[in-house]
């Protein structure tokens, strides 16, 4: 599939970047991404991309500015180079939790990052599980939002024994539709805990709706930050008679200390995708497990750029 | 002054803080911080509705962190009802295209050897794309005429393509075009005398074009990078066809490593349109800065863009610190800083001279060391006033200082606006024959003032205010672009 198409990767997640490439059977594109003496930063593209379709793969994570910068010249540069259709590749939307106005002059970052995106350049975005999936509307131009879903059944179904009797657990309110669609394809039974936050990553209470007596519970929640929700989360359900505590999350962000909290928590694995990068992190804490995730993002690649649908992603993990 | 808030970025909030103090109000709160994956987060402390918000973020240090807090804060502002929005930036970034961006380990990139080269970009390899022929002209080649001496072989693998020997063809997969068109020509060749009166185009094996009698045909030239190319003067409407992919006798040297010979040659992405249309976008209604390394940038924006200068400080100072400064020498170390010096000499009536740097090629085929430094001017026994805008590794203004101490100069001034003096610039300074370095505080100088002495730095800290007070007032500026504000 060498026609017209380029793929090209920024510095956030590049092993991820040589996956798809791999699976799709093409090299990674050249291209030069660095930083000037006085920190700003350099794009090169080192081969033609005249009338390609340019796929560029950066995520949000790590030094989250710096990658967003790298991610919007490379945009723009294709475009000022004559790119047929540019597709920003986006595995983790940087800033998606500053969404909504929650507070007296709060900026909507996450619009401001669709704004410049569609500024720089792209034709097309593709990312997975965004924060919300309301997102979409901040975009005038098309949105796809993957789903880790398809994978994450098929990991509970492969690894987690007796999986028909645990309970899945939402860690919030505000993640019990993500729950439930997962219990319900897997005919699983669901949980509930309802927190409430003082201020940004300090949690205080955590009470549990449903029963989790003698069961294995596995929470799942799309992002793991700081994981004091998941570890606080993992302590109330052992509290309450569960055998054994998963946790499946989507972006594995795990700032600061969590690696910590982890390893000293009451959880028995931590399971994510590899949308961001964390081999560093697997050396910390033997309990983080890998979902890899490249294969949806190759499938996706390649369906759009044949124009053939993606909903087969929706339900199905390409093999 | 009502319905003004003044809120500092976290790059140089001190320059933010005296501004409010010569304006005479406090400095609006707010706070930036980072979130624990390193998002940016800004809180806005007090409300803005319906004020003017001048945020104060110059574009230094962490260059992209600094850029993301700027955006965040305009778009803050603008969802929170601000009436205007302007963006005090005084160094602006990404205005010019810096010196090669570096690896890594701190090697410039435009140093790679020729082997890695590689690793980097896609060099044309030799090879021209074949044109696609549409089917439906198969069979109506032309017979090349008046041009070919001699025999043409039949078709091989592949043969070098040589004008003094008559046309070969050079392909490594001779298409059924070129087939027929050896067996066209072989045939001509073979029956010249007979005029082209048969129509064999019933006959499948030979492909033989079927012309209308007496009509003219094809002429083979020969275009500029002697390739083949058949231009069709039949009544079909095929306009040039070229005879095969040829490519050029000798492939030329690449110029430097990293160049591309003939076909795609690697560059660099340019980004100030970008920055332009990002700061537009978040909501910027206005933008301040001073002195724009090139002036042209003030189009990339569809707002209005005020350009300061600083150059009624610079004659200050040279007036008040540089004893004897009639007797002195304004040079610029580059031919494109030229008009920026002028405009300080002609002001004050002192002489001019230019350092021009010639760039050569040298045996390895890179340009980046071996430019030679000239010195257009006389600065024999006299003191130098070195005049530019940004100094960000110091390369430019120490080799020239050096230059001028050859040339015979006693004393040597640097001036400089934005003094950005990133990696071991200071070390050099301070190795330098310069004196004195005199700098804006359009970014921050503490540090710098710490690690030389030979340090100066002028405050432009009024000349931003003066202009943040007309701007609201809505008066004219011009005034500060001749004088000091007191």
């Amino acid at each position: 599939m060498s026609n017209s198409i380029k793929v090209f990767a920024g510095n956030s997640h590049i092993d991820f970047a040589r996956l798809v490439a791999k699976r799709l059977g093409l090299d990674l594109a050249k291209c030069v991404v660095l930083k000037y003496s006085n920190q700003e930063t350099s794009v090169t593209i080192g081969e033609s991309v005249r009338d390609e379709d340019v796929f560029i793969i950066q995520s949000g994570c790590g030094e989250i500015n710096d990658h967003l910068m790298e991610l919007l010249i490379m945009i723009n540069a294709c475009k000022t180079a004559s790119a047929r259709r540019i597709t920003a590749v986006v595995p983790c939307f940087p800033y998606a939790r500053q969404d909504k106005k929650d507070k007296s002059r709060a900026p909507i970052t996450a619009k401001l990052v669709a704004n410049m995106l569609t500024v720089a350049g792209a034709n097309h975005v593709i990312t997975m599980d965004l924060h919300a999936s309301q997102i979409q509307g901040f975009f005038n131009i098309p949105v796809d939002n993957l789903y880790a879903e398809p994978s994450t059944l098929k990991w509970i179904r492969d690894n987690v024994e007796d999986y028909e009797n645990a309970v899945i657990v939402s860690p919030d309110a505000g993640g019990a539709k993500r729950a439930t669609s997962i219990a319900d394809k897997l005919k699983m039974s669901f949980a509930l805990i309802h927190k409430e936050r003082l201020k940004a990553s300090v949690v205080k209470r955590m009470v549990l709706v449903g029963d989790v007596r003698g069961k294995t519970c596995i929470l799942v929640d799309d992002m793991a930050d700081t994981c004091g929700t998941l570890v606080e989360a993992a302590r109330v359900l052992m509290e309450n008679g569960a055998s054994k505590v998963f946790a499946m999350v989507t972006h594995a962000v795990l700032s600061g200390d969590a690696m910590k909290k982890i390893s000293n928590s009451q959880l028995d694995r931590l399971v994510v995708t590899n949308s961001i990068p964390h081999d560093d992190k697997k050396l910390l804490c033997p309990k983080l497990a890998t979902i890899d995730v490249s294969a949806t993002f190759a499938e996706a690649i390649r369906r759009t750029h044949n124009g053939e649908s993606i909903s087969y992603l929706f339900n199905y993990v390409p093999s | 002054m009502r319905n003004i808030s003044i809120f500092a970025g976290s790059s140089h909030p001190a320059l933010a803080e005296s501004i409010c103090e010569r304006l005479g109000i406090p400095l609006s709160p707010s706070t930036k911080n980072k979130f624990s994956n390193k998002e940016t987060n800004i809180e806005i402390g007090e409300s803005v509705r319906d004020m003017d918000v001048y945020i104060v973020q110059s574009g230094c240090g962490n260059v992209n962190d600094n850029f993301m807090e700027l955006l965040i804060m305009i778009a803050a502002c603008r969802t929170a009802s601000a009436r205007k929005v302007t963006a005090v930036i005084p160094c602006f970034p990404y205005a010019r295209q810096p010196e090669s961006p570096y690896k890594k380990n701190g090697m410039p990139l435009s140093r790679v050897p020729p082997e890695e080269v590689d690793k980097y970009a896609v060099l044309w390899d030799g090879k021209l794309p074949i044109t696609p022929v549409p089917r439906a002209l198969d069979g109506i080649l032309e017979p090349p005429r008046n041009v070919v001496s001699g025999r043409l072989s039949p078709a091989p693998a592949s043969v070098v393509f040589n004008v003094e020997d008559g046309p070969q063809v050079l392909s490594p997969t001779p298409s059924r075009n070129l087939r027929a068109l050896n067996t066209v020509i072989e045939n001509v060749i073979s029956d010249e005398s007979d005029d082209d009166e048969d129509n064999d185009d019933d006959d499948e094996e030979e492909i033989t074009p079927s012309l209308p009698n007496g009509r003219s045909d094809s002429l083979l030239s020969l275009d500029g990078s002697r390739r083949l190319s058949t231009i069709s003067k039949s009544n079909s409407n095929v306009s040039v066809l070229p005879l095969a992919p040829q490519p050029p006798a000798h492939p030329p040297t690449p110029a430097f490593p990293g160049a591309a010979s003939v076909g795609y040659k690697h560059w660099t992405a340019r980004s100030g349109t970008l920055i332009a249309n990002l700061l537009m976008t978040a909501g910027a209604d206005h933008i301040i800065t001073m002195d724009l390394h090139d002036p042209q940038f003030q189009g990339f924006f569809d707002i209005p863009v005020d350009n300061l200068y600083s150059q009624p400080l610079l004659v200050k100072y040279i007036k008040e610190k540089i004893p004897d400064y009639h007797k002195a020498v304004v040079v610029s170390p580059d031919a494109g800083g030229a008009k920026r010096a002028t405009v300080i000499a002609d002001k004050l009536n002192m002489d001019f001279a230019l350092i021009h740097k010639e760039r050569r090629i040298n045996a390895t085929g890179s340009t980046a060391s071996s430019s030679d430094m000239m010195l257009v001017g006389d600065v024999k026994d006299k003191v130098c006033i070195l005049i530019d805008d940004i100094a960000d590794t110091s390369f430019t203004i120490t080799k020239a200082a050096k230059l001028l101490e050859n040339n015979g100069a006693t004393k040597i001034y640097a001036l400089i606006t934005h003094a950005i003096m990133s990696g071991d610039a200071m070390a050099r300074i301070k190795r330098s024959h310069i004196d004195e370095v005199v700098v804006s505080n359009s970014v921050p100088q503490e540090e710098h003032l710490s690690a030389c002495s030979k340090i100066k730095v002028f405050d432009i800290a009024p000349v931003f205010a003066e202009a943040i007070r007309r701007i609201h007032n809505g008066e004219s500026v011009s005034f500060l672009f001749e004088s000091v504000p007191y």
